[in-house]
């Protein structure tokens, strides 16, 4: 399997990743800086979210209400988002109206201004937000898993930030945050989709070409988490279901295991249906949950991700959940899984890997990740090798290396009683 | 080429391309060949949902799609997500009022399994007690996620009051005592009754080639008997006369609102205008409702309007989440005044236009997959025809500001509205 994709770098350091595809008159746009709210402090909690929220609030030239009737008069899908490593802007939209799509997203991310009144309208709105999301339970049992697993790192905290810290946000420091990390030396454009590649790509020249790069860019150091004691952790909600986590702290995508984690993750928790163990047992045998799950490789990023079990299921069976959990966790460390788990599970991840690329905004994700994370133009030949060489060995190291089943941080939020012990 | 993209913007039909066949059993076949990428969606529809649920035995459509997983004469319990793993495939089922879904995705050098898994579980799903038992409890716990999430709860009462009589009134996943009473007989009836072939449409999208694919449907579902005749649904709603309002408790800081209005089915001729009116009132960050709550009133953290297409008369919802330091009532009226300015005067022109558009192109944006293809294809065949898809964008064209303004007088008034509130109820 090979993807057809041109990469270019302009002289002022901007990627620029092109892929053709002629299936249907649509074009997906998406534009990733390489910054989030690993580089922002705990007193700004949720700047960087606000950020990205508010790229398309109002830009040196377009007012937000010109922004948005110019892509919805043409039908087409804009979303701006401040994550945690990337800040993106996508564009969907009819190939007709790519040119549109294109100069839409140049303004976005040059020339945003965070208008004070769109600054007010967007904060009010996080603030109660903020307070809406205490109404759901599993929301509420992630955050506070987070705040455990990824203490002394910005990853601890929810991306949209806290009450107080989001309150005092000013525009200023909107401004300022812009200014530091939003330059073409620290940006990935990404274009899948019915277009001609030589055609845009001049026409991405002339957008972006006078885009001024910060020559020395000096990004902040993000502090390496390290795995923390363990923790227990109740809290009380008037809710029918308890929603469970357990876990601890994960890898980074760069590390060599990541391969064989799939597969252990596979075997484990993380499959279609109900094949992997967690919800096979846990779910299928003992009918303790409609949700459940358990992974380490998927949430690995440019900074380790975490390794969590999930159950939402009714109070009385909590025991026997969290025990449930913790035996399958358990199992994979004491004995190698079997010849023929790690073949259908090899089997599953090569087989599938071709419904990463169906969708241009798939397509154009893929694109981004590839070179976030240097994986190579080769990568999806080399995953699919990478995943064939897995032995049954070699998940049995790996999951012993990277699971400490005796290190779980457990919460569960619902009808139990509040109640903490280290 | 860009001439040539913008004609095919323009003229882009789902139907294009669709094989309709009918096995002499009653067994519906659409099939649709997708090239470009080595993938094939398959999904297999039976025309039973909520819909066809007698009263005490509500959530048996939902329940017997999970059950569709857990054994036939060939397949063992847990064998079918197997096949799928072994395959690297993804499947998955879902139920409504209307109908229940199975579909498989595959590359398509080994999509066919999926056929065969079809063509055996449409006769031969065997029903373990032991399995109806702990398959009950995941089901149970199912209705339970929904009870504690913001909105499900509030929605469930909502269909309930606007309903008195048709089985629109009963959620999906059914009521808690019903579910906790079925019994495993009852299931079986249940499925001999409905899944059969004359009773399904099965579509076939992507990387195929038609004339194999519809030999291999005929090898494995041609031998199937055609069942008895579907019992049709003849259940309806009188007109509502006079608002209907429902309170609902939780513990919860941000009080929710959701409104339905009865409204007419799918290809009802007032449906296309409901459709851009929903689009103008809200889609996109133009939307009336987004201007006035969001931007004007900043009286919400989020606001929906919802109008699908079902095989009986339904509701067209409006729901918002009101911020914390703001009145429902408050809310409430705003919405009121927005629907009011809409059957006073007719709709701009520039807003006509982009209702059109914004559905339009979402409509296409959403079909990038075969999946996507499949599944739309494959509902409106099952609830009405799929060619309604290829006449959709000409009677959406010929909606006019009369019309959306007739339709808001006709359809959105308080004596046909059913008013929820969510509040606190520590």
């Amino acid at each position: 399997m090979k993807l057809n994709v041109e990469r270019i770098e302009l002289p002022n350091g901007l990627i620029v990743l092109l892929s053709e595809n002629r299936a249907l008159p649509a074009v997906s746009i998406s534009a990733a800086v390489r910054t989030g709210e690993r580089f922002v402090s705990d007193e700004k909690a949720g700047l960087a979210s606000l950020a990205g929220k508010m790229l398309d609030e109002g830009t040196t030239s377009r007012t937000a209400h010109q922004i948005a009737s110019a892509i919805e008069s043409v039908g087409g899908a804009l979303q701006t988002t401040g994550g945690y490593a990337t800040t993106s802007v996508s564009v969907t939209a009819l190939s007709g109206d790519l040119d549109q799509g294109l100069e839409l997203t140049a303004d976005l991310l040059r020339n945003p201004l965070f208008p004070e009144d769109r600054l007010q309208l967007e904060v009010g709105k996080r603030l109660a937000e903020i307070v809406a999301r205490q109404d759901e339970p599993q929301i509420v049992a992630s955050e506070a898993f987070n705040e455990i697993i990824f203490a002394g790192t910005p990853q601890h905290r929810p991306l949209i930030g806290y009450e107080q810290t989001v309150a005092k946000l000013t525009r200023a420091d909107l401004l300022a945050y812009h200014q530091r990390f939003f330059v073409p030396n620290n940006t990935i454009l990404a274009l899948a989709g019915d277009f001609s590649v030589a055609q845009t790509a001049r026409r991405i020249e002339q957008l972006f070409a006078d885009w001024e790069p910060t020559p020395q860019l000096s990004l902040p150091e993000v502090p390496r988490p390290q795995r923390q004691q363990p923790v227990t952790r109740f809290i009380n909600r008037d809710k029918e279901q308890v929603n469970i986590y357990l876990g601890h702290l994960g890898i980074e995508r760069s590390h060599p295991d990541y391969h064989a984690l799939r597969v252990l993750d596979t075997i484990l928790g993380d499959s279609p249906g109900f094949t992997s163990r967690i919800p096979r047992v846990l779910r299928d045998e003992q009918g303790l949950a409609y949700t459940t799950y358990c992974h380490l490789a998927r949430s690995a990023g440019i900074d380790p991700g975490r390794f969590v079990a999930f159950i939402g299921t009714s109070p009385e069976n909590l025991e026997q959940a969290v025990s449930g959990l913790r035996q399958q966790i358990e199992s994979v460390v004491v004995a190698p899984p079997t010849t023929a788990e790690v073949e259908t599970a090899r089997d599953y991840l090569t087989g599938s890997f071709v419904f990463e690329f169906e969708t241009n905004a798939q397509m154009a994700s893929f694109m981004i990740s590839a070179e976030i994370h240097q994986l190579g133009s080769d990568y999806p030949l080399r995953f699919l090798s990478e995943i064939s060489r897995v032995t049954a060995d070699e998940v049995w190291r790996v999951a012993q290396q990277h699971i400490a089943p005796d290190k779980l941080t457990l919460v569960a939020v619902g009808p139990v009683e509040a109640e903490e012990n280290q | 080429m860009i001439t040539f993209t913008e004609s095919t913007s323009r003229t882009f039909d789902i139907t294009r391309g669709v094989q309709h066949s009918r096995l002499p059993n009653g067994l519906t076949v659409l099939t649709k060949e997708i090239h470009q990428k080595p993938v094939v969606s398959s999904i297999i529809w039976y025309r039973v949902g909520s819909r066809n649920e007698e009263a005490g035995l509500t959530g048996q459509s939902h329940f017997l799609e999970h059950m569709l997983f857990k054994g036939t004469d060939r397949l063992a319990k847990g064998e079918i997500d197997l096949i799928t793993l072994k395959h690297g495939g993804s499947n998955n089922a879902f139920t409504d009022t209307d109908f229940t879904a199975y579909y498989f995705n595959f590359a398509s050098d080994r999509w066919e399994v999926a056929l065969e898994i079809e063509a055996n579980r449409m006769i031969n799903n065997t029903f373990a007690p032991e399995e109806f038992e702990s398959e009950k409890q995941v089901v149970e716990e199912e209705l339970r996620i929904g009870l504690d999430g913001p909105w499900e709860l509030l929605d469930q009462e909502v269909w309930a009051a606007a309903y008195r009589q048709h089985p629109y009134h009963n959620p999906v996943i059914g009521w808690l005592q019903d579910l906790e009473r079925a019994t495993r007989d009852e299931m079986e009836a249940y499925y001999r009754q409905w899944y059969h072939p004359r009773n399904a449409v099965l579509v076939i999208a992507g990387d195929i080639e038609t004339e194999k694919t519809l030999q291999r449907v005929h090898d494995l579902f041609g031998e199937i008997p055609p069942g008895p005749e579907p019992k049709p649904m003849l259940l309806t709603e009188q007109p509502q006369r006079g608002e209907r309002r429902v309170i609902v408790k939780k513990q919860t800081e941000v009080e929710r609102l959701q409104i339905g209005y009865h409204a007419p089915q799918i290809a009802h001729p007032d449906a296309y205008a409901l459709q851009v009116l929903d689009a103008i009132l809200g889609t996109g960050r133009t939307s009336r409702l987004h201007q006035r709550l969001e931007e004007r009133d900043q009286s919400v953290t989020h606001y929906s309007v919802d109008y699908y297409d079902r095989i009986d008369p339904t509701l067209f919802l409006v729901r918002a989440e009101v911020r914390p330091d703001r009145q429902t009532a408050d809310v409430e009226r705003a919405i009121y005044e927005e629907i009011d300015r809409c059957q006073q005067s007719p709709v701009s022109d520039e807003e006509l236009a982009r209702a059109r558009q914004l559905i339009r192109a979402r409509f296409i944006l959403g079909n990038e997959q075969a999946s996507s293809q499949a599944i739309t294809l494959g509902y409106y065949e099952t609830i009405h025809s799929y060619e309604y898809l290829s006449g959709f964008f000409g009677k959406l064209d010929a909606v006019t500001a009369d019309a959306v303004q007739r339709a808001a007088q006709r359809y959105l008034t308080a004596d046909n509205r059913t008013v929820g509130w969510l509040v606190n109820g520590d």
